[in-house]
Order: C-alpha cells, then structure tokens, then sequence
C-alpha cells in the first residue's frame, strides 16, 4: 500500500488511478441494490466478499459490459472467466463463427457489444470472410488484445491510417472512436509496391504513444520486439503478430500459454464429477430412493473439488494491478 | 295379339318394320302419315310400363281388328313432316298400339286415301302385275317368316302385298336382261293396289334389284337379306320409308338423290361409318343400331330428325350432337360410352337411353341437367347406377324427368332427393365456410408476416449497428417468410380437415393477430395473440393443450408471458417457435422458469441461434432439469445430455461456485431468494460447507441453482435495468467522491498533526523541563496556588 508512487500523488487521484474509487463505488452501488437481502447478513460481511471477489477475478461474472470493461483488471479477470468457462468448447474441436463467440460472450455479459467481437474476429480472419469458423484459440488471442488494448488497438489505428497516408504522426495523435477508418486501404497501385508501413517507423510512434497513453498498453519493450523482426507491416499484421506474442499474454496475466490453453486439470476434476452426477441424476429419477449412498460420495467429492480449487487459481498474479 | 321374336330390345324399328311387313302394311304406312298427336307422351308413358322391360323379347301387340274403321285419316306426306311421329323403341311400339286403341286416330291409310292424297300412285305404275322371279328359290323361308309374324293371316287380309311370297306368286323376280341385277316387275294389279309400297323381305338377295316402272313406291322393305350395297334404287326419288333391317351392308351409299326419304332402317348391317346422308335432309327417322359404328359424325345437318337409334354400335362417347334440332329420341344403349357432350344442345330432346354403357361418375353426363326438355333417361348397367347417390344425384340435377330407369319417378323420390341435395347443399356451405375461414386464417397469416417483416426491417435498421445480427437477414427475410407462411398454411390445412369441429371452436381471428387451438396445439401468430394468454381458458381447453407454437412473435415479448404461460396451461410440453427472432443464446434461460418442457421446436425461420453448432447442446445443458426428449424432432440421447454437461458444465460451475454471493442474489429471482438467504448465511459463517449446503438445497428445487445464475432478461427490460443502475451509479459516484475527499482531507490533517507533533512535544517538553528547573522557586509557586485555591 505504501508504494513510493503514492507519494507523488495528491491521494484522490492516486486512488483514481489505481481504480480504488470504481471498487468502492460500485460495491456501494451493489450494496445498495441488494440492500434488503445484504442488510440481513451483515454489511462488513458484504464488503469482505466483495473485495474478496474483485481480487479473485469473480466480480465480473454476469456484469453489465460498462463494469467490465472499466478497468484493467476487470478485463483480464473477465477474459480469464471466459477462457475457464469455455475451454471445453475449443477442447471439444468446435470451429464457431464471430456469431457464435458472441453469444459465448454474451452468456457471461449479456450486453457484451458486437462491435469488439466482429474486431477481434477480423484479427483472426485478416479482414475478410466474417462468416468464417475460428479455432477457439486463434479466436481467445485475438479478442484477448482487442479487448484488454481495446483503446490502444484505435489510437494505433489512426496513427496507422496518419502514416499510411503520409502525415507525420507524431504531431497529432488524437485518439478518435472513429474505429472504422482503418478499413481504408491504400490505392491500389501503392499496395503492390509498399504494403503496409515502414516498422521501424512505427515502432517510434507507438513507443511515443506509449508514453503518454493514459490506457494500458503493452509494455514497449514487447513492442519493439515484435515489429524488429519484419521492415514493414500492416495494421491487421501487426495485431496479428501481437496476439500471437508469448510475451504480451504473459505480460498480461489472464491466460495461460497458448500451450496450455486446453490444460486445467481442477476445472476439468469439477467438471469430470459434474458429468457423472448428472449422468446419476439422470438415472436416479428413476430410483432414487435407493441410492443415498451415491449422493453422499458425490458431495463429499464435490467438497474436495471445491477445496482444491483455489490452489489452482492461485498462481494467477490477481493482485498484480493492486 | 302378342308376337313373341327374336329381336332384343333395341331394335325397336326392326320390330316395326317387322309388324309393317307381316302383320300390317296400314300400320307401317300409317307410321309414315301418322301425326304426333296420335301418339301422345302421356298416352305412352301410362301404358306398358310393366312391359316396358328393355331386355326381353319383343312383344308386339297389334290391332289390327280396328284398322278398317279409321280409314279416315289422311295420308299425308305433305311437308308438315316435322310431326312424323318419333316413338320407335319397342316398348314405346307396344304403347303406341295400345294407346292407338284409346285414341281412336290412328291411321291407317285406306286405299282411297291413298290414291287421293298421293295423286302419283298410278302415274308409275307398271301396267304388269308384280312378278317376281327370284333365281334362287327362296320359298323355305317363307314358312320361318310365317313363324315370326304369325299375324300374316291378317296381313292377308288386308291383301297387302308385304310378303313377297305371302301373297301368292305375283311378284316376279326377273334375272334381267342387266348383267348382274334381277329386275323387278309386279303385276299391275299389284301395282295398282298397293302401287306405294314393296315388300322384298327375306328373298335371299344379295344385291338390290331393280326396280321399274315404280317411281311413285314410297315404301321399300328389304328386310333380311343379304344385300352388301345399296343401289338401283336411285330413281325411286318419291321414297319415304326405306327399311334394309339385317342385311349386310357395310357403306351407307346410294341414298344421295332419296330427297323425299324420312325414315331410314339400317339396323344390323356392318357399317362402321356415319356418312352419305347430306341429302336426306327430311330423315326422320334413322335407325343404325347394331352396327359397328364408333363414332357419332355427319348427322349435323339432319335437323328434322327425331329419332336416333344407335343401339349396340361401338360408341365410346357422345358428342358432336349440335344441329339436331328436332331430335326427340336417342337410344344408345349397349355402346362403351363413358362419357356424354353436347346433349344440352339437342332443344327437343325428351328421351335418352344410356342403359349399358360405362358411366362411371355423374360430371361425365353433367350437361344432361342443362337439357331443358329431357324427361326421360335411362342408366341402368351402367357403373354410375351402382352408386348409392345415383338416384338422388340425377333426380336432383334432373328436375325436369318425369322417368328414370323406365319407372316414373315419383315425389317421393324427388323429396327424397331434394332433402339429400339439401343436405349436400349443407355441407357445401359448411365446406364454404370452412375455406372462407380457413382462407381469412391464411389472409391473416400473411399479414401477421407482413408487419412482422416490416418490423423485423425496422429494428435491423436502427439495431444494425448496435445488435449487427441483422446485416444479412432483411434482403433475405421476405422471401423466406413468404415461404413459410405458405407452408405453413398447407400445415394447418392438413390438421383443420382431421380435426373440422374442434378447430373452428377455437379459431378467433383478427387483422393483426391469430390464435388457434386444435387439438393439443395452441398456434400464437402475431405478437397480439400473446393476449390471448390473459383470457380464461376452459379447464379442458387448458388441459388439453400440450403443444404450443409462436410463429411471428418476438421471443422477447414471449419471454414477459411465459410465467402466464405456466399458469394457464400446466401441460405445456411442447414448445414451438418459429420467426421469432431467437438470437442468442441466452435467450434460451428463459425457458428454464416453466414447469415442464418435454419437447423444443426452434424453427430456423427467423431464428438465427439454431444456425449454431452449440444450439442444442446449450438448451439442453440450460434446461437439462426438464428432462427434454426431442429437439426440433431429434431424440435426445444420454450422450447429448453428457456432451452438453461437458461443454457447459464448468460455466454453471462457475457461475454457481465462483459468483459472489452478494452477486447472486441480484442475479437470481424474487422466488428464488429467500431460499437462499439461507444457504448465505451459512455460506457467511463457513465458506468451506458452502457447496455442500448448496448440493442440498439444489436437489429439491426442480432446476440446479448452479444454472440459475444464468437467466435472461430481455433486451427491453435489460437496458431499463442498466438505465437504472446508471443513476445508482451517478448517486454512488457522487457519494464516493464525498467520501473519500473528506477521507482524504482527514487524512491530510493527520499527516499534517503527524509531522507537527514531534516538534510539538519537544517544545512542550522543553517548557516544562525549564519550569522545574528551579526547584525551591518551583515549590513556592505551587505552594502560593495552593493557597489562592483556598
């Protein structure tokens, strides 16, 4: 809590800055939603789960988008949420449209906007073919650097769009919401000598925005590595490149490697006893009067499952932002 | 007398020409002077119904006793032709005779008469007297004629010369002095008794014989011979009656220049043509029965015929009737006719017989109910007769007949077929009205889809952006709603023609919406129909009703009645949506709040979710405490319901383990709640028993609570909740801000105290340190303020 940085700092924009103000008014905003059924379980009670919750990343489980993506951490914590929960779609080898990602989305936020969906989606896709099927992975890289740099992604699209063009960007960068104009491409004879930008160039830019951008942003060091290794890129390129950057996920903390993506043994133990229950459910609406035995193993496992659980998310840097 | 032979029933006129030959020249010449009035229908349909039997033997009956004494009437061949008489058929013969008795008119022509009105009688007269020298003797088969018309003694008596044999030996047959013809002569005794008529009857010719010197004949009788051709008869241009019954004629020729010829018998020969007969154009009477004629042809210009008799030919149908205007009788009984045109064409026509052909259906013979004059008709052996709504189907399309089959037909029958007709009637209209509606059903249909369209194109231009779902769907949509509408209409028809009575009990239509109730399904089309929910349903009606279909509603306004859903129709198993804008998955949560739900139709018409792959799985994980056991039709397998646990079950793990309890709350419903509160406080106290507790309270409510977490608020209500939190928000923040200034500034008061203070307390050490310093002094002065104290 003592950091030097807070020293710098009048308190209140400190706390700003760090979020601190938007936990505590939206758990007071949630405390005042639920005051009935809080009031009768303890108001000290609520704050504890509260901010035990926002540390463990389940705040924003079925959160309008609004609170989602007001912070980083949120972000992180929802794209997290949305790896664990559908995992096992990518697992079962389903090739899923932007349309089908978005209702998966929406199961987790039901006013999860197209708009950032259909982008990531054109990460994937380069641009083209919307309709196409997406590997789970290919598309949880993508959305993962559309979503969480989702402010960033515009600013560089209109430095892009301002060096493609050929304006030096360093005198203006407005970061406009106008998210649309980077589908504009060169003409036509120009995309068949240069396409794209010079990288080198646009590494200054981006270091230079990074600088001053208020938003997160991928650490500059990661940057400069991904646009060495090529002279010029594209917009989609260089967002392509970025999702499919170990160390950006890495930075970035809410998913495992791209190795391991399929790989949680506690959610796939939970969910192994899920099915077997259901599976005895099923059968035991037919005689369940016989079997006590069976609910009682089951719970007991289930116990275990829960207890191990959180030593599974533990190793997640939660309170990295903090 | 009756004269028993061995013609059938159709042939009337063979037996006519028969009773002409034999039994009395008078009558066949009386057949040819007769007026029609002599012969009234009545007269004719009152007598011999009993004998009126088509299939057996000829009967004839002939008075002949009476003849002498009704010389009187005129023979007349002038032009009043058009009242030759027309009844042939062998019943109507039998009839006639007796009715001849009650009339009292009948003519038969006297001698005199004769030479009166037929002035030219002597003028071709062969002064010779009939001679006929057959080459072959013929004589055998004079004794099986004298067997057939055994009346011949009359015949006799009337001196008439029919028989060629009969009368003696007058008739020579003269091999002439032609290559191939006999010629003819009679004597002129002969010829002057009976100088209009000649009787060659059963003579074994095979070809005609010439005839001289008898331009006057009117009458000519080659009855029962062999004759291939007809010839040498051409001069004989005053010839009214022309009979060649049996014989083996094959070509109707050599009649061109009979201008005067009315009747014509042509009955069992071989012909298998109509044709020659342009200038016959005063035939009255043609008779071609037993033939093997197939088609009717070239009779078009015969418009004073008035008897048709093509009995026993190969007709397959009837047509090509037009221009015979005076036809009054048509026998066509014993052809292969199926069906009958034109008849409507014929204005006198008043008797038809169809008996033996192959009617099998009355719109085969329908323009018979358009013929005005027809009175009398006949289908027996035919398909058609079998049928149990033969008679009353004719009677009541025929109100015009006086006989059917030979019998009158009586009022009963037709009452009997009116009240049948009635009923028909009926059922038209019940029919009718059956369509109407059934056509405003469809009518509102289309315009449910209509609006529901425009609808549809509405919210995909203001939502196209902020919902882009629907960037491809308008171009599309209106076709395939078109599609549908139509298919779904031919849907409903199926059901409304098995279940009439209990659909149209239901069926309430409006412009803008549906509703409908057959069987065990309740159809909802437009978002108005969801109303209908409010309504109170019958008991039996609520039971009943298993099956529930919305087709044009948006799910969203469904979503806000399906707790009215539940109470009113308790059964509801089978849930069917189709144009209902389901896009999401999440939409299916809703669902989840009814109380059971066996089956799932989600029509892919206007509804976009079924397009995904996951669809089924995630209505089945969602709703997987109903038990589901057909998907859009598919049989839902222990491996799906596996397969869904697996893609969904971590979700509901999370949500149900991992949400925040205070979360939670917010998240699931009012009737949920205060189950809960329980399962909080304990989770409060020992997080660890948390999933425990939760296991318990989750197997007697019907749904996993670990499910509950995902539910759907629709979209409307969704952004007023968001609208509200929004203000909750603004207050929040406000409040925040005031609190955490006033936090910080307490906080700036304490760093500030924090720093001051350390000097503070030097200081204050300090000062106190010098005032002890002086001890004696010190005391003094505490000893003073001692003292000022008292």
């Amino acid at each position: 809590m003592l950091s030097p940085e807070r020293l710098a700092l009048p308190d209140y924009e400190y706390l700003a800055q760090r979020h601190v103000l938007t936990y505590m008014e939206d758990a007071v905003c949630q405390l005042l939603e639920n005051k009935e059924d809080i009031s009768q379980y303890g108001i000290a009670r609520f704050f504890t789960e509260y901010f035990n919750s926002v540390c463990q990343g389940t705040h924003i489980l079925f959160r309008e988008f609004s609170f989602i993506q007001a912070t980083p951490h949120n972000r992180a914590s929802f794209l997290r949420a949305f790896w664990r929960c559908f995992r096992t779609v990518g697992k079962n080898g389903d090739l899923l449209t932007m349309r089908e990602y978005h209702c998966l989305l929406q199961l987790l936020c039901p006013d999860f906007p197209l708009e950032l969906t259909q982008k990531a989606a054109r990460i994937v896709l380069m641009d083209d073919a919307m309709d196409c099927l997406m590997s789970f992975s290919d598309f949880l890289f993508a959305f993962q650097i559309q979503f969480y740099y989702s402010e960033f992604l515009e600013s560089v699209a209109a430095i892009y769009q301002d060096l493609l063009s050929g304006k030096n960007p360093n005198t203006v960068i407005v970061p406009t919401s106008s998210s649309g104009q980077h589908r504009q491409r060169p003409t036509l004879g120009e995309a068949s000598v240069l396409e794209g930008v010079e990288a080198s160039l646009f590494y200054q830019c981006l270091e230079n925005l990074c600088d001053r951008h208020k938003y997160s942003c991928p650490p500059p060091a990661l940057v400069k590595e991904v646009l060495s290794n090529v002279q010029r890129l594209t917009f989609y390129g260089f967002l392509v490149a970025l999702s499919k950057h170990h160390g950006i996920n890495q930075a970035l903390g809410a998913l495992p490697d791209k190795g391991d993506l399929m790989h949680d043994p506690a959610m796939d133990e939970a969910l192994e006893r899920l099915v077997v229950r259901s599976r005895l459910h099923r059968t035991s609406r037919q005689h369940r009067a016989k079997e006590p035995g069976a609910f009682g193993f089951q719970r007991r496992e289930k116990l275990e499952a829960l207890e191990r659980e959180p030593s599974a998310s533990a190793p997640t840097p939660y309170s990295y932002w903090w | 007398m009756v004269t028993p032979s061995g013609c059938s029933g159709d042939d009337p006129v063979r037996s006519l020409s028969l009773r002409g030959s034999g039994a009395s020249e008078a009558d066949a010449a009386g057949l040819l002077g007769r007026s029609p009035a002599m012969i009234p229908g009545k007269y004719r349909s009152v007598s011999g119904r009993a004998a009126s039997n088509v299939n057996c033997g000829l009967h004839l009956v002939i008075q002949t006793s009476s003849l002498p004494e009704k010389n009187k009437v005129e023979f007349k061949l002038s032009k009043e032709t058009p009242s030759f008489p027309g009844r042939l058929l062998q019943h109507d013969l039998e009839r006639n005779y007796s009715s001849r008795q009650g009339d009292g008119r009948v003519i038969s022509p006297s001698p005199r008469n004769k030479s009166s009105c037929v002035s030219s009688t002597t003028n071709g007269t062969e002064p010779c007297g009939l001679e006929m020298k057959t080459t072959t003797s013929s004589l055998p088969a004079f004794g099986d004629s004298s067997i057939q018309t055994p009346s011949k003694s009359r015949i006799r008596q009337g001196c008439h010369s029919a028989g060629p044999n009969v009368s003696g030996d007058h008739i020579n047959l003269v091999s002439s002095s032609m290559p191939s013809f006999p010629i003819l002569q009679r004597s002129s005794e002969e010829k002057i008794l009976y100088s209009d008529r000649l009787t060659l009857e059963r003579q074994k010719l095979t070809v005609c014989p010439v005839i001289d010197g008898e331009e006057h004949l009117r009458l000519l009788n080659f009855q029962h011979n062999f004759i291939t051709r007809i010839q040498n008869i051409s001069n004989l241009q005053r010839l009214i009656f022309l009979d060649l019954y049996d014989n083996q004629i094959e070509e109707i020729s050599g009649l061109s220049t009979l201008r005067s010829l009315r009747v014509l018998l042509l009955g069992k020969n071989r012909i298998k043509k109509i044709s020659n007969l342009e200038n016959l154009k005063n035939l009255d009477v043609l008779d071609l029965h037993g033939n093997q004629i197939t088609r009717i042809e070239n009779v078009n210009h015969l418009c004073d015929l008035r008897v048709l008799n093509l009995a026993r030919n190969l007709l397959s149908h009837v047509d090509n009737l037009n221009g015979l205007d005076s036809l009054t009788e048509l026998n066509l009984r014993h052809n292969q006719i199926t069906f009958v045109r034109d008849v409507d064409n014929l204005p006198c026509l008043q008797r038809l017989f169809l008996s033996f052909n192959n009617i099998s259906t009355f719109e085969s013979v329908c323009c018979l109910a358009d013929s005005a004059s027809l009175s009398d008709i006949t289908f027996d052996g035919n398909p058609i007769a079998q049928e149990s709504w033969y008679k009353h189907t004719v009677l009541q399309n025929m109100m015009q007949l006086r006989q059917l089959d030979m019998k009158r037909v009586t009022e009963e029958e037709r009452r009997m077929a009116s009240v049948v007709a009635k009923k028909e009637e009926e059922k038209k209209r019940e029919s009718q009205k059956q369509s109407l509606l059934k056509e405003k059903k469809r009518l509102t249909i289309n315009n449910v889809a209509r609006r529901w369209d425009l609808q549809q194109h509405r919210i995909s231009n203001i939502a196209a952006d902020q919902d882009g779902r629907d960037s491809d769907s308008p171009s599309q949509d209106p076709c395939q709603n078109d599609g549908s509408t139509v298919s779904a209409f031919q849907e409903e028809t199926g059901s409304l023609d098995s279940g009439l009575t209990s659909a149209l009990q239901g069926l309430s239509v409006t412009d803008t919406h549906l509703v409908e109730v057959d069987g065990d399904t309740l159809s909802l089309y437009g978002s108005g129909a969801l109303e209908c929910l409010d309504r109170n349903w019958s008991v039996q009606t609520a039971g009943m009703v298993t099956t529930v279909s919305f087709t044009f509603i948006e799910f969203d306004e469904i979503v806000q009645v399906l707790p009215k859903l539940k109470m009113k129709f308790p059964n509801s198993l089978h849930l069917k949506f189709k144009e209902t804008n389901l896009v999401m998955l999440q939409q299916f949560n809703a669902l989840a709040q009814l109380r059971r739900v066996h089956q799932l139709t989600v029509d892919p018409q206007g509804n976009p979710v079924v397009n995904f792959i996951l669809w089924k799985y995630y209505v089945l994980f969602r709703l997987s405490h109903f038990s589901m056991q057909k998907i859009n039709g598919t049989e839902v397998t222990q491996n799906d319901m596996i397969m869904a646990e697996r893609l969904f079950g971590i979700l509901a793990h999370v949500a149900s383990s991992e949400l925040p309890p205070y979360h939670l709350i917010s998240v699931l419903g009012d009737a949920r709640k205060k189950q809960f509160r329980c399962l909080l406080e304990t989770k409060g106290k020992k997080p660890g028993t948390v999933s425990e507790e939760n296991d318990d309270s989750k197997r007697p409510a019907g749904e996993n609570t670990n499910r509950a977490a995902l539910h759907y608020t629709a979209r409307d209500l969704y952004h007023e909740k968001l609208e509200e939190i929004k203000e909750k928000k603004k207050f929040c923040k406000m409040y925040i801000e005031d609190l955490v200034k006033e936090a910080t500034e307490i906080n700036m008061k304490n760093e500030a105290l924090q720093k001051l203070w350390p000097q503070m307390f030097i200081e204050l050490v300090r000062d106190a340190v010098i005032e002890v310093r002086n001890k004696s002094s010190y005391m003094k002065l505490c000893l003073r303020h001692i003292t000022d104290q008292k």
